[in-house]
């Protein structure tokens, strides 16, 4: 599994789109794929609007974590999460947001352990800061 | 004539991005030092702020144009080889967005008014760098939180975009540090 991973309009889907280039895959905003094995490489976007509104839904957090865990298993094919990084503002003065931003937090980090690459996008350039079998070129984006 | 060299930085509030800016235009050259202020004062302190730092400034030999709008207004003050520095972007992008915002009559709300503003900005940057030795561009990172203003981040998400794209460096600061990303 790839996470995509920044600020919102930094270029995170354009991303995306330029690394599939003809590659098939299926595309998903807001909302988890359908539970159905797939040859094709499924995109995983706004996940903190899918959270949202599962939360308004009245779903809690261990139920949202159980549908991504069950996201996560069932997929035979390589999966890519695009997840915006909203956790780097002032404390959100509605109640909704703030619990939001806490599920959506502890659910980017389950999903940063099981991530086999993450690339941090910085308006339009990339940065691996997990995996790929990379590791030891890791220092390279660092500088 | 060679372009002149476009470097981007980036940083959150106190990271310490316009010092590093202002280091990087002092020991780039020997030439003038010219610096754009893009902040308009709302009240006596923001004022005072404004005026003590041109007056620091003013010591260190720095030449300042205020222009919170319309940046082509600022090249006729260039001169060839000028070291230019300008701060910063997201003050620039809120008072061309909400200009009219008095009346009403937002610049947001009137369709094709901040593309034309956004054309003439990439326009007047290529024009700088045909004279300038150095154009050095600070702008804030506040992107990485809730969306509280669409439009208002969706274009300087763009604006970033394209001027990364552009740089000849791009540097994030994170309190202090420099990580240069191109």
């Amino acid at each position: 599994m790839h996470i995509v991973f920044g600020g919102a309009f930094n270029g995170k889907r354009q991303y995306v789109k330029n690394l599939m280039q003809n590659e098939k895959a299926s595309w998903h905003e807001g909302m988890m794929p359908p539970l159905t094995r797939k040859d094709s490489v499924t995109v995983i976007a706004g996940v903190e609007r899918w959270v949202k509104e599962e939360l308004e839904q009245g779903l809690t957090e261990q139920q949202l974590i159980e549908k991504v865990k069950k996201t996560l298993s069932t997929s035979q094919s390589k999966q890519i999460w695009v997840l915006t990084d909203l956790n780097r503002g002032i404390v959100p003065t509605e109640r909704i947001e703030r619990e939001m931003r806490d599920v959506v937090g502890r659910i980017y980090q389950f999903l940063f352990t099981e991530a086999q690459q993450i690339t941090r996008i910085w308006y339009g350039i990339p940065q691996t800061i997990k995996g790929a079998n990379q590791d030891e070129n890791l220092h390279e984006n660092r500088g | 004539m060679a372009r002149g060299e476009l470097i981007f930085i980036s940083g959150g509030v106190r990271s310490g991005k316009s010092a590093y800016a202002e280091t990087i235009v002092r020991t780039f050259g020997e030439t003038r030092k010219v610096y754009i202020a893009s902040g308009q004062a709302y009240d006596e302190e923001m004022k005072e702020r404004i005026e003590r730092h041109r007056d620091d400034r003013l010591q260190d030999n720095w030449y300042t144009i205020e222009q919170a709008h319309k940046m082509e207004n600022a090249i006729e003050k260039l001169q060839p080889h000028d070291l230019v520095l300008w701060d910063c972007v997201t003050t620039w992008l809120a008072n061309e967005l909400y200009e009219g915002w008095e009346t009403g009559n937002m610049c947001v709300d009137k369709a094709g008014c901040m593309e034309a503003k956004w054309t003439r900005l990439q326009e007047t940057i290529d024009q700088m760098l045909t004279a300038v030795d150095l154009l050095t561009i600070v702008s804030n990172e506040v992107l990485d939180d809730f969306v509280r203003d669409e439009r208002y981040q969706a274009w300087l998400g763009n604006i970033h975009i394209w001027l990364v794209e552009k740089a000849d460096q791009a540097i994030e600061m994170e309190n202090g540090l420099a990580f240069r990303r191109k």
